[in-house]
């Protein structure tokens, strides 16, 4: 069965989060995508926990290998120049560059686009990077945690009367990549149309704010940004997260309108259908503090479970706060069939996340396990670039293919 | 050489809010002619303002005019037959149709795949649902919050571990909607370039709740490879990454390697309660954050955001900035790349992000501001052969 991206072939130097997601989407998308390391500047996911079992290794590296999944790994010390040579001969065979190094990185390494574009004139490249390749900034440090508050927003998030806060992860670099996978594409149908390749500039900093319109919006319109206001909505009440029965249970609810508002109100107390301080919106915004003490004395003794059926059954939004846990084990989730179960080599078969789309005429599926470092590094030189045994073996020997 | 990436790429859109809106402004400013349908009572975004100047004003809501530039506007009422075969005359012209609205209602919407395909056997309908179109709940309620906790990423936020009664805790706006809208441009773009070589169309489904799940980062695999269930109240394992508070704002600090702390202290003038053993690494400087923090904290409550930033990072630390709006409207870096544009509300004018990408041959335009509400509706009509 044919997949959307059968064909194309991306040659991948991204490393971290942001860039292994963009190409993380173009290989759900069914392109073979190549990743070029090494072991002289293994890629920081490899190195960080949750490692399989307790045991730290490159392999066994949770992080990496759930952003990797579907990728072949090449091994190229890209210090030594006959590596970049051997990354060039890749480059002739890929419809498609990514990277996300710090800007200049890549044409220092005598990777940069006008030298690539000599090998595949059509070369569609995309450079993520954290403040994009031009601008006075451009050769900031940008580290994936720092994305959230330099974009703007955390100083949009909180709880009411409390300091900026984060957002639980390192939000800026999926959002990056999943906004370079888009302009991946739309380049990929720009060169189907026209036969023209290009270079995409992305700043993971723009990326970031382009998703808090409304913030941006309020301070243009009238000179000040919102307010941190926790979990609440201007437009909804109650809407927040509240305490059930357990060790950290919590639910999530959400009354969009006046109907909610009444179905709600008689699942807690028939008083309140008729509670002046609710009657309307602007009553239970006026009274939001009272509103959310009753909300949450009626959840905290029951299950957040039992709350959920209840109000799902009356049609009024809410879940659990889901853990890991309950991520793993929700029904729908696997029903849907969402979870990956590959056997990787060194890890064995661990549980992984999936692609959160389906396609009726052309499926698309994680279709291996990450890769270990190098563990394809023979077939790609053979396979793609058309290298014979001898020279493949002489690079080996000169210790480039590491 | 057509400067448009998706020129030629016809595109409908219908739903509310920000999902659908969002997946195909990413195309129509990309060069996609996309036709956005609204019902007679107009998107739901056109409530949410803001509002220059504040009246309410279904034509000036920012939110609404930020995610629908660069598209035509049509008013078709799809609760009813006459309105549903017009969707269906526009779909047969059409090479994408994305919506989010709900599963249950989408048949009686018109938008039940089998009868848009036998219309057009060539068209991707994309579906944005909250949990997908099978499974035991998917045709459960959902909003932006609840969303945000099904899909794991709320439980990973707020509180701490002194405040552990705090409610997890969502961030700024409509993130699950971004989050669902972005993925709805990456597979139906995918759908798009699979049409080529198989010739057909399909349904193309995004589940919000997956979107979410599958950016969890490192923190859900700790279940499957250690056993361990991701907390927000945990510590952090190595410090500093976290905020303080300046003279005139919050900047995050952020030197977790060895020789940026070490930059970081030469910089700061070499304190003497930098020296203490406690402080010594960065796993220790975890372990003891709550004292550390006392000592940064006193530092930087006489300093300037801007001063801080710009001397870390002239010594390579990746110190940022807790931006806020103004910070971000009067940043010079963003200014040289002229990453805000400017739309034309009907009044004053209001300043948006711009493109979030810089191609060097199809660059992101803004053709033309939002529709609006049935601005094009005899026009489009018109051109499917339909007397309005």
């Amino acid at each position: 069965m044919t997949l959307p991206l059968e064909g194309i072939r991306v040659a991948d130097f991204t490393w971290v989060w942001a860039g292994p997601h963009c190409t993380l989407q173009l290989a759900h998308l069914g392109a073979e995508v190549i990743r070029v390391e090494s072991a002289s500047r293994t890629c920081v996911t490899r190195l960080l926990p949750p490692f399989a079992d307790g045991q730290p290794g490159r392999n066994r590296s949770g992080y990496f290998n759930q952003y990797n999944q579907g990728k072949l790994s090449l091994a190229l010390d890209l210090k030594r120049s006959e590596a970049v040579a051997v990354a060039l001969d890749l480059v002739a065979q890929c419809d498609i560059v990514c990277e996300n190094f710090a800007a200049g990185v890549m044409a220092r390494m005598g990777l940069g686009y006008d030298v690539l574009r000599q090998q595949r004139p059509d070369l569609i490249m995309i450079a993520l990077s954290g403040y994009g390749a031009t601008g006075p900034e451009s050769d900031f440090v940008s580290y994936g945690p720092a994305q959230v508050p330099l974009s703007g927003l955390s100083s949009l998030t909180g709880y009411v009367d409390w300091p900026p806060m984060h957002v639980g992860i390192s939000y800026g670099d999926p959002n990056g990549g999943a906004h370079g996978a888009v302009a991946v594409l739309a380049a990929l149908l720009h060169r189907d149309r026209t036969g023209e390749g290009q270079y995409i500039d992305l700043s993971q900093w723009e990326t970031g704010i382009a998703v808090l319109g409304e913030g941006v919006l309020e301070q243009s319109a009238h000179g000040a940004q919102p307010p941190r206001s926790g979990n609440r909505d201007p437009h909804m009440a109650p809407h927040g997260v509240f305490r059930c029965a357990g060790e950290q249970r919590w639910v999530a609810i959400a009354v969009r309108d006046e109907a909610e508002w009444q179905r709600f109100a008689a699942l807690l107390d028939a008083s309140l259908c008729t509670d002046e301080r609710f009657a309307d919106l602007a009553a239970r915004k006026a009274n939001e503090d009272a509103l959310e003490e009753i909300v949450g004395a009626w959840t905290r003794p029951q299950a957040a479970e039992a709350v959920v059926e209840r109000l799902q059954a009356a049609r009024i939004p809410a879940s659990v706060s889901m853990n890991s846990k309950d991520i793993a084990e929700d029904p729908q989730l696997l029903a849907s069939d969402f979870f990956v179960h590959h056997a990787h080599p060194e890890v064995g078969t661990r549980l992984h996340l999936g692609i959160p789309w389906t396609m009726s005429d052309t499926p698309c599926r994680v279709r291996r396990a990450a890769p270990c470092l190098g563990e394809h590094t023979d077939d790609v030189l053979s396979r793609i670039i058309g290298y014979d045994a001898k020279r493949i073996a002489a690079l080996h020997e000169a210790g480039v293919l590491a | 050489m057509s400067r448009l990436a998706l020129e030629g790429l016809r595109v409908i859109e219908c739903g509310e809010r920000v999902s659908a809106a969002y997946a195909s402004k990413l195309l129509a400013d990309l060069g996609a002619e996309v036709v956005k349908v609204e019902s007679p009572e107009g998107d739901v975004a056109r409530r949410r303002g803001p509002y220059p100047g504040g009246a309410v004003d279904p034509e000036r809501s920012g939110l609404y005019l930020y995610l629908n530039t660069n598209k035509r506007g049509v008013v078709l009422d799809t609760h009813a037959a006459e309105g549903r075969a017009a969707l269906h005359a526009l779909a047969r012209q059409a090479d994408l149709l994305i919506h989010n609205v709900p599963p249950r209602d989408m048949a009686a919407r018109g938008l039940a795949y089998e009868a848009l395909a036998e219309v057009n056997p060539r068209l991707v309908l994309t579906s944005i649902t909250p949990f997908g179109l099978g499974g035991p709940h998917n045709e459960r309620e959902a909003t932006d919050l609840t969303l945000w906790n099904a899909g794991g990423i709320a439980y990973l936020n707020g509180g701490g571990p002194d405040a552990e009664e705090l409610p997890p805790l969502k961030p700024f706006g409509h993130q699950a909607e971004f989050q669902g809208g972005v993925n709805a441009a990456i597979a139906s773009l995918g759908a798009v370039f699979a049409r080529r070589r198989t010739q057909r169309g399909q349904h193309v489904v995004i589940s919000i709740q997956q979107a979410l799940a599958a950016i969890l980062e490192l923190t859900f695999e700790y279940w499957p490879y250690q056993g361990l269930i991701a907390s927000r109240l945990g510590r952090k394992p190595i410090q500093p990454l976290d905020f303080l508070e300046c003279k005139d704002g919050w900047v995050f600090i952020c030197c977790v390697e060895e020789h940026q702390w070490h930059e970081f202290i030469r910089m700061i003038g070499e304190p003497e309660w930098a020296g203490i053993e406690l402080f010594a690494d960065r796993l220790s400087r975890g372990a003891n954050w709550d004292a550390l923090k006392i000592f940064l904290q006193e530092w930087a409550s006489e300093q300037s955001v801007l001063d801080v930033y710009h001397a870390a990072q002239q010594r390579r630390i990746p110190f940022a900035p807790v931006s806020t709006m103004g910070d971000l409207l009067a940043s010079e870096h963003l200014k040289a790349r002229g990453f805000f544009a400017t739309l034309d509300s009907g009044g004053a004018p209001l300043t948006v992000p711009g493109a979030p990408y810089r191609f060097s041959a199809t660059p992101w335009s803004i053709r033309r501001p939002a529709p609006r509400l049935g601005q094009h509706t005899a026009e489009v009509l018109r051109e499917i052969g339909i007397e309005a």
